[in-house]
């Protein structure tokens, strides 16, 4: 049974004898893998992607002849170490019918002591790993060698990694096995993105070449849009489109399977989740919520009612936006805005996974402008504008934490490692200047000239060979590695021992004992706080507060906004090509006539007074962050003129200024509010830069290996090493302020936090527009919305409705006049 | 200086984080925990030096300024056993010098249990919680003593100041109460931890070179 070419032949065969053919892109990969090139394989949705390089690899790398298992061959790093075993699963598959002697073994934070000791003598041919558990394999002192074998690396979910730090880890450690084996081949799995071929380029670090491969030509793509019954005229975000409750629960009804409910952030997940129990109370066990603050047993057994069918809906976050390839479900609903066209698409990929059927995704809009947003996502997935995730440029801290993971995992040379770390994209412009800084920095502490005392993380033997010295460095470096920020998060455990998940320290600081509060679905009541667990007990249902968390909030990506601002200008002319634009008429009527629908080259500025004071409403349509950034550049400038403090509000469309003495805002556009001059160094004076930098340095700290988050288990002996990122920041600003980790702070703040590209893009095209300067008796439908997000952060929940539901009336009975 | 009166005695909560009890010429001071930079750098955490100077310089200053004959350390002198590093020891030894006249006493706190006291050179006296002083109980952590007030520090106390939009600003606080005071964390390179003050309990926050009461509803 062994003809030469085996593998190939048996593949063959085994796709045959289950029924299955390779698609033209699995042969395309498998071509390329066996004249060992590397690549990028993209698609939107689904399946298949695993196994063209699964199976490209079998073909190139497995010996039909071997007796025993082969040496780890091919590694395979996925983002979520959940997907680990499902994935292990996919690879196992295949292997006995080929008649392959190969082992597959996953690595993760999860994998047992036992299993570890089993890898420890030698490892599987194929290992499932995290990008975090890899470089923890880097810092053993035998990696080369255990490394030997290594003919293949497979990055799936690359486009989760690309634009991050987590990425740029990766990039490293790939740098690492490169230069162990230059022949190495690496292929990395991606949804569409709008920079593919610089996703290829990262991937691969300085090496030419690479294939891209375009994965499965999409299915058709719908995205449509829930009407609701009525159509406010005076949308405001916030009451989270509860009214549209019932027309989901339809749509759950009427779906035969699974659907999955997407929110935007947690909270929204457990305010819908809720909603739905509240009207459908028969549902409970039917319907689940799933997001990233659950216990794991929790997320593991919805994900297992998904697989087997037996829910009829999850409510959940991005949480399940992995995993494409496992959980296909009936139905998707996207719950508020959609934010971006990559994302909307790869959740419509979940669903319509059955042959000819199409994949669907139906927007539900919890506030009127939302239905632009669901016609806007639906023309630029058509037009294939698709955003793009740039790629970290050289972040010190990450750099830093590799020094030290490589200091350990046999050492190094400088001139050597420095030629590695630039072969990755991130570090390919890192100066002489910013090396010889991180490694004094490792070395020394601070700079060269200011050597901290008695310091010492990496030593430098005779020779110049850097090395870690201290067993304690040693292990503490090796519980820290990785670049995942968790916010300070308490466990929450029920009285009698279960785990429930996670909340943010912040939440449960802001509660009293006996407090009720919504998670997990559930309604808990605060018993105590004891170390970092808050023990809980189940209340009876009723009210409580919901949990924020305070991940950013996702502004709205620029080609989203492009489109919504297309449709915008053609609703001015009563040209309404999309059902959901035509459908929002009533608004439109009333915003054109209190005051103009911005054209395309136009910028709109409206003002207005109400009791309140004098308001300044902008719409740039640059989504919340560049807006965050623009009203205190505004602010700040306009205050350079003549003191006065502003309340602000922002969205995804503009932003407002409110101040209690008019502003003539005529004399200071004219001035050059707008002026893109000394633009840097405005926007960071007008932010309080600092404050927002030393926040962010946060995770610059936990990743440089500043701040240790303890032992599992032994919390109390390390205390003493202790101490929050904010202190380190502020003694590094007052005793080293040439240190570059302040630095890099600095910049993320700007590029990342503000965008700052993004604004000056904005800013360009609001400075070439054509101002539209409008006085308004009274709030728009464009400036309605601001006033109440400004509103909801100042009064609890009961105070909003009612002061909302007066300025409603209010508006209403002038738009009827 | 914001002057108040404690278990019937006037005393000055200072911006510099400390307490001034004048009619004794007493200055209490909570968490100083020098060394601590370096026990961080010991153990392969780089911080840069700097911080124990400062902190020793505030202490020069308030010495200068006010009437002082005896400084009280409540807890927490020095941080770890590895911050008694020659540097450290030497610039306390420097401070010492400058100040021969004064009396110091040390109330041992948890870290001195572990750091160990003073070398006897810096001539500080190191006793146990809770010292009497007149009206007054030194202690490291809050507690009630038995007849007398206690002055305390361990916690190091902040309170959360929040404004509109969101604003917040967390700043070292004294935190006062019916039989003890908690003092703010005196040394440059300590941590503050928030505090929720009890009915009672009242609130000064030390911010810049002002100490100021915080309003508090009573339902809070």
């Amino acid at each position: 049974m062994n003809a030469p070419e085996d593998v190939a032949t048996r593949v063959e065969a085994w796709l045959a004898a289950r029924g299955w053919t390779a698609f033209p892109f699995q042969r395309e990969v498998w071509e390329h893998v066996a004249h060992g090139r590397s690549g990028l394989l993209h698609a939107t949705t689904g399946a298949g992607k695993t196994y063209a390089v699964w199976l490209g690899a079998l073909r190139a790398f497995a010996d039909v002849a071997a007796r025993g298992a082969a040496p780890l061959t091919v590694l395979w790093l996925t983002p979520m170490r959940a997907l680990a075993a499902d994935t292990a699963r996919a690879l196992e598959a295949p292997l006995e019918a080929l008649g392959l002697v190969w082992t597959v073994g996953i690595r993760t934070g999860d994998t047992s002591g036992s299993q570890r000791a089993k890898q420890a003598r030698r490892l599987p041919s194929a290992l499932v790993t995290t990008p975090e558990s890899l470089s923890l394999l880097l810092t053993r002192e035998d990696a080369r060698e255990r490394f030997a074998g290594l003919a293949m690396v497979v990055v799936d979910e690359w486009h989760e990694l690309l634009g991050n730090k987590r990425g740029v880890q990766t990039q490293l450690a790939l740098a690492r096995l490169a230069r162990w084996n230059p022949r190495l081949a690496v292929w990395g799995l991606s949804a569409t993105l709008g920079n593919l071929d610089e996703a290829l380029a990262v991937l691969l670090g300085g090496r030419a070449g690479g294939a891209l491969v375009r994965g499965r030509v999409p299915k058709d793509l719908v995205i449509d849009a829930l009407m609701p019954a009525t159509i406010e005229r005076f949308p405001w975000g916030g009451h989270m489109g509860r009214n549209m409750a019932d027309a989901v629960i339809a749509e759950i009804e009427t779906t035969e399977g699974s659907t999955l409910l997407f929110t935007n952030t947690r909270s929204q997940a457990e305010l819908w989740y809720q909603a739905l129990l509240d009207r459908r109370p028969d549902w409970a066990g039917t319907i689940a919520l799933h997001h990233g603050s659950l216990d794991r047993e929790l997320r593991d057994w919805v994900e297992l009612g998904l697989k087997d069918g037996s829910l009829k809906a999850v409510v959940c976050t991005s949480s399940l936006d992995l995993g494409v390839d496992f959980l296909p479900v009936a139905r998707v609903l996207q719950l508020g805005s959609p934010k971006g066209v990559a994302r909307l698409m790869q959740r419509a990929g979940r669903s319509g996974h059955a042959p000819g059927r199409t994949s669907r995704v139906t927007c539900v809009p919890t506030h009127s402008f939302e239905l632009v947003e669901a016609a806007a996502a639906r023309r630029a997935a058509r037009a294939q504008a698709i955003e793009s995730r740039r790629p970290p440029a050289k972040p010190l801290d990450v750099l830093v934490q590799h020094l030290v993971t490589i200091a350990l995992g046999g050492g190094f040379l400088s001139p050597e490692l420095l030629d590695e770390v630039r072969a990755t994209h991130a570090y390919r412009d890192l100066t002489d200047t910013e090396w010889q800084w991180a490694l004094a920095f490792v070395v020394h502490g601070g700079s060269t000239l200011g050597a901290y005392p008695e310091y010492c993380r990496v030593a430098v033997e005779d020779g110049g060979w850097h090395t870690v010295r201290e067993a304690a460095i040693a292990r503490r470096h090796r519980m820290s590695v990785g670049t995942i920020m968790s916010d300070a998060s308490m466990e929450l455990r029920y009285l009698t021992g279960g785990r429930i998940g996670h909340v943010e320290e912040s939440f449960v600081s802001m509660l009293k004992k006996g407090d009720h509060f919504l998670f997990a679905g559930r309604v808990l009541e605060l018993v105590r706080i004891h170390e970092m667990t808050a023990y809980v007990r189940r209340a009876k249902p009723g009210k409580g507060v919901v949990p924020r968390w305070q991940g950013a909030k996702m502004p709205l990506s620029s080609e989203l906004a492009e489109a919504v601002r297309e449709l915008l200008d053609r609703a001015r002319t009563g040209d309404y090509p999309e059902p959901e634009v035509a459908a929002l008429a009533p608004l439109f009527a009333v915003q054109a006539k209190w005051s103009a629908i911005p054209a395309a080259d136009e910028l709109l500025v409206e003002t207005t007074r109400t009791r309140e004071g004098h308001h300044f409403f902008c719409f740039p349509f640059g989504g919340r962050h560049v807006h965050i950034g623009l009203a205190h550049l505004f602010a700040w400038r306009a205050a350079r003129e003549r003191p006065g403090s502003f309340s602000m509000s922002v969205n995804d469309y503009g932003f407002e200024l409110l101040s209690p003495e008019p502003l003539d805002w005529d004399a200071h556009i004219a001035a050059g509010l707008l002026s893109p001059a000394d633009l840097d160094d405005h926007v960071l004076a007008s932010l309080n830069a600092g404050e927002l930098a030393r926040r962010r340095f946060r995770e610059v700290a936990r990743i440089a290996g500043l701040v240790f988050q303890g032992y599992p288990g032994q919390p109390k002996r390390t205390r003493h090493l202790q101490a929050s990122s904010e202190l380190f920041f502020d003694v590094f600003a007052k005793y080293d302020p040439g240190n570059l980790l302040l630095r890099q702070a600095g910049l993320e703040v700007l590029e990342q936090e503000l965008e700052l590209s993004r604004l000056r893009a904005v800013l360009a095209r609001m400075n070439g527009a054509h101002l539209r300067l409008v006085r308004t008796a009274r709030p728009t439908p464009l400036a309605f919305p601001l006033m109440v997000a400004r509103i909801r952060e100042k009064f609890s929940n009961e105070k909003v409705a009612d002061r909302v539901a007066r300025m409603l009336a209010e508006l209403e009975a002038a738009a009827d006049a | 200086m914001l002057e108040t009166e404690l278990a019937g005695e006037r005393v000055g909560l200072l911006p510099e984080r400390a307490l001034l009890w004048p009619r004794e010429a007493t200055l209490f001071v909570a968490d100083a925990h020098f060394g601590k930079d370096a026990a961080f750098r010991a153990h392969g955490v780089p911080v840069p030096a700097g911080a124990d100077g400062e902190t020793l310089a505030v202490l020069d200053t308030l010495v200068a300024r006010h009437d002082v004959a005896r400084i009280v350390f409540l807890g927490d002198f020095l941080h770890a056993r590895a911050a008694r590093t020659a540097a450290t020891l030497a610039a306390l030894a420097a401070w010492r010098t400058r100040h021969g006249g004064l009396r110091v006493l040390l109330v041992r706190g948890n870290h001195d249990r572990h750091a160990g006291d003073p070398p006897p050179a810096l001539a500080i006296d190191a006793v146990a919680e809770p010292h009497r002083l007149g009206p007054f109980a030194a202690c490291h952590e809050p507690a009630d003593c038995d007849g007398a007030y206690a002055l305390a520090g361990h916690l190091h106390p902040a309170y959360v100041l929040r404004g509109r939009a969101r604003q917040a600003a967390r700043l070292p606080c004294f935190l006062l109460g019916a039989h003890c005071a908690v003092l703010p964390a005196f040394g440059r390179f300590t941590g503050t931890h928030p505090v929720r003050p009890a009915p009672g309990e009242r609130v000064f926050v030390v911010a810049g070179d002002a100490v100021m009461a915080v309003p508090l509803s009573s339902a809070a």
